[in-house]
């Protein structure tokens, strides 16, 4: 059986290839499929744990994720995809008038 | 008299005990009148308005009458008594029935009843209140005739006997200040009923705020009172219980199921206070424990009374917060009547004689009480000498009469007070019922320049003010104010405390000037307003005399002026041999405790002694002095100088008495304008500067000032704020690591 810990730093190294994904890319559509990188990299560590332990609480974790994972792509994606129609552009760069 | 008429009188048509539950009705009555006139009287009408306020007086004057007739049954031989809840069981209150209706209000192990008692001083009190009040809103009907806040009226006036008919059947303290506030509040509202008129507005402030003063005393001598009988319960031993007729279980099981505060259980307090008891308390022990500890018993006793003094100063308008009594006149002249002269203003007169087991404890609070009594009165009285309005006069003869109520109270001649309090009532409510159909004829001139010749026109005003006037001087011998008053004088003169010997003659000697006072001032409203002829300045040419609502009262109560004299008579067999008056008869089982009290204690040597004919002739001739100068000033010296410049002297008197002593405007200088500019400072500095500067604006200024400069870090760059959230977590990621592995 493979260790625990090998997952745990598969996890961790998607965790952090998303993370940075998420701060560094322009492209509102790489962006979010690097907070997905994210999400999975919690969904096996959660899967991984729930392995040791032999019991179920981490799989029903990990489904939760994947609804909301899914709910927030639909909706995120609804959003990229208004914002293309209206500024032409999906580069999260130009989209800052949020401010003061 | 006929054995059976006899037995008619002794037993009351409803027996005691099946009347005493019923004893809340007598509020309630008016209480009810008050909301329905209050809340409905606009749509009810004049004439229902009138038929509700009336009934519910009258049927208030029906229910006390039995009250009344109950605490007299002696059915059978078998004298009304109860047990006394504060007392072992063989010790009764005679003459008496209560009902308590339970616990008002509970706070630890301090409680208050809402409790009922009538005895015979609340019985008579009751009398006068529902009687006299029925007779004065029966007049009102027809005085308020062209007011369109009749409705208003009518339930403010039956608010004020709903009020007062609690002061006086409260079996406790609180409940009576509950009577004495809501009789205040009556007062404010009567006093500025006219309140478009903004000086009227005014006088029911100033009475509320006065008496608020007094109010202020009362609460805290009750406050007093309470930790009293605390430490009294604390402290005391068999022998104290054993002189007051009780034990310490009963005492302590009628605290625990009737409250600190009631009367009887002060009552039982005072009894077992005096050195003689041999018990382990009395004036001079000092309390042990509790906020008062290190004073002695008799101290704060003083000190209670005094504060209650001024209580009673405000509500009864004596030195130094009479002020507010003489611009009350300001309200409607029924008003007047019932409210500042034949009830409300009685209520210090009553407190002091509810609680005059306490009052005999202590001389110093006594001659206090009498000297102010004394010196309120001979002011006023003198202060009536120059009034031009007729109200004015009639006000400040009134706090003129209290002023000798509270002389009587001070010495212990507690029954006279209450006489006179009675007599009073009917005199100076005629006096004022006369006034006010004077002023009714007469187009509202209440300037008795202005008047005159009016016993032609007003035939049965005149008689009945006549009659009063009478009354109230003594000029007539054989009137009830003479006898009452002569009572309390005479009772002031033979009466000492001991200590302060010279407060007797000190009082009686200004009992006299203040009687021949009072002859002068009268005979002066009475002459220049009845007598001579029509002044050419009346506002009308002819006066008309007031409709039968008006001069059927005023005759009931001229009538009650002249026979109540009969009470002050010695036809009553003293226990001990000898006579006593009716009145003093009538009262001793009220009285009774207080007499013991003062026996006990030794502080006031009480006289029981009645006047002799010499007396009375020579407190005539007092009086007679004062009319026969006003007869001369009035009817020979003034008329004939017409023209004339008038004497120099005279013209001095009269200013500083028209003036009213300055006294207004000494309490302005002194009290006014230093609270004023306290107010003015405080709202300039606390208000205007620290509340609204500093506090409300200096925490708008603050967030706005720092809302302006973090605003600067949003910058709507989403990363960024990815990133602060990233190195976040990061960092207490660091630091929960460290504490693993720390």
């Amino acid at each position: 059986m493979v260790p625990i810990t090998y997952y745990l730093l598969l996890a961790a190294a998607l965790f952090c290839m998303g993370m940075f994904g998420v701060l560094v890319r322009t492209n509102a559509l790489v962006v979010f499929m690097c907070v997905e990188l994210m999400l999975n990299a919690v969904n096996l560590t959660f899967l991984a744990f729930a392995r040791m332990h032999g019991n179920s609480v981490g799989h029903v974790s990990a489904f939760f994720v994947i609804a909301v994972a899914a709910a927030e792509a639909a909706i995120g994606l609804a959003i990229v995809i208004a914002v293309f129609r209206s500024r032409g552009s999906v580069n999260v760069d130009d989209i800052r008038t949020m401010k003061h | 008299m006929d054995g059976s008429l006899v037995e008619f009188f002794r037993t009351a048509p409803i027996p005691p005990e099946v009347f005493s539950p019923s004893l809340g009705l007598i509020i309630l009555l008016p209480l009810l009148g008050a909301f329905v006139c209050g809340v409905f009287g606009k749509w009810l009408g004049r004439a229902n308005v009138h038929l509700v306020a009336c009934s519910a007086i009258a049927g208030a004057f029906v229910l006390s009458l039995l009250a009344f007739w109950a605490t007299s049954d002696a059915a059978g031989g078998r004298v009304v008594s109860m047990v006394n809840p504060f007392g072992l069981e063989r010790d009764t209150i005679r003459y008496a029935i209560a009902h308590d209706y339970g616990t008002w209000f509970a706070a630890g192990d301090f409680r208050v009843n809402f409790g009922l008692l009538v005895d015979h001083l609340s019985g008579i009190l009751l009398l006068i209140i529902t009687g006299v009040g029925f007779l004065i809103h029966l007049y009102s009907t027809s005085y308020m005739e062209h007011d369109d806040g009749y409705w208003r009226f009518f339930a403010y006036l039956n608010l004020f006997v709903a009020a007062m008919l609690t002061l006086v059947m409260a079996d406790n303290l609180v409940l009576l200040f509950v009577g004495w506030e809501g009789v205040g509040m009556a007062s404010y509202l009567l006093i500025g009923f006219w309140y478009t008129d903004s000086a009227k507005a005014w006088a029911g402030r100033k009475a509320f705020v006065t008496n608020r003063i007094g109010d202020f005393a009362f609460l805290i001598a009750t406050f007093l009172l309470i930790l009293t009988v605390g430490a009294f319960n604390r402290q005391a031993d068999a022998r104290d219980y054993n002189a007051a007729g009780s034990s310490r279980a009963r005492y302590e099981q009628g605290i625990s199921q009737r409250g600190p505060v009631t009367f009887k259980g002060l009552e039982k307090m005072a009894l077992a206070l005096p050195e003689g008891t041999g018990g382990a308390v009395s004036l001079a022990t000092p309390i042990e424990s509790g906020p008062l500890a290190g004073y002695t018993f008799g101290g704060v006793m003083t000190a209670a009374l005094l504060l209650f003094l001024l209580g009673a100063a405000g509500k009864s308008a004596q030195l130094p917060l009479y002020v507010w009594l003489p611009d009350a006149m300001a309200g409607p002249t029924p008003v007047s009547a019932l409210i500042h002269a034949a009830t409300m203003v009685t209520a210090g007169v009553y407190l002091f004689c509810r609680m005059s087991s306490l009052l005999v404890l202590s001389p110093t609070a006594m001659a206090t009480i009498a000297i102010v009594g004394a010196l309120t009165s001979l002011l006023a009285a003198l202060i009536a000498f120059a009034q031009d309005d007729i109200k004015k006069v009639l006000a400040y003869s009134t706090v003129s009469q209290l002023g000798i109520m509270f002389m009587g109270v001070g010495m212990g001649v507690f029954w006279a007070a209450a006489m006179h309090l009675m007599t009073h009532a009917f005199f100076k409510a005629c006096l004022f019922l006369g006034a006010g159909s004077v002023m009714h004829g007469n187009g509202d001139e209440t300037d008795i320049k202005k008047l005159g010749g009016l016993w032609k026109e007003m035939k049965w005003t005149h008689a009945t003010f006549l009659i009063s006037t009478l009354a109230i001087t003594g000029i007539f011998p054989f009137m009830s104010g003479f006898f009452s008053k002569d009572a309390i004088f005479h009772g002031v003169h033979h009466n000492h405390l001991h200590g302060l010997e010279w407060v007797s003659t000190f009082v009686y000697v200004m009992g006299l000037l203040i009687t021949a006072s009072t002859a002068f001032y009268m005979s002066r409203v009475y002459l220049l307003t009845f007598t001579g002829k029509r002044s050419k300045e009346a506002k009308l040419a002819h006066a008309h005399e007031s409709a039968w609502h008006m001069t059927l009262p005023l005759v009931i109560l001229a009538f009650l002026a002249f026979v109540t004299f009969v009470y002050a008579l010695p036809l009553m067999p003293r226990t001990g041999g000898g006579m006593q008056p009716v009145f003093e008869n009538f009262l001793s089982p009220v009285l009774r405790p207080a007499e013991a009290v003062a026996r006990a204690a030794e502080t006031v040597h009480l006289d029981t002694s009645t006047p002799a004919v010499g007396d009375y002739f020579f407190a005539w001739l007092v009086a007679l002095s004062g009319g026969a100068a006003a007869a001369f000033a009035y009817l020979k010296f003034f008329p004939s100088r017409v023209g004339q410049p008038v004497p120099a002297f005279a013209r001095a008197v009269r200013r500083t008495a028209v003036n009213k002593f300055y006294v207004d405007e000494l309490y302005e200088f002194i009290i006014i304008r230093p609270v004023k500019f306290t107010a003015f400072i405080l709202f300039r500095v606390v208000d205007a500067l620290v509340i609204d500067t500093v506090l409300v604006r200096g925490t708008a200024y603050v967030t706005e000032k720092v809302g302006l400069g973090l605003r600067r870090l949003q910058t709507g760059d989403a990363q960024a704020y990815a990133a602060i959230m990233a190195l976040a977590i990061l960092g207490g990621a660091v630091y929960a690591l460290l504490q693993v592995l720390s």
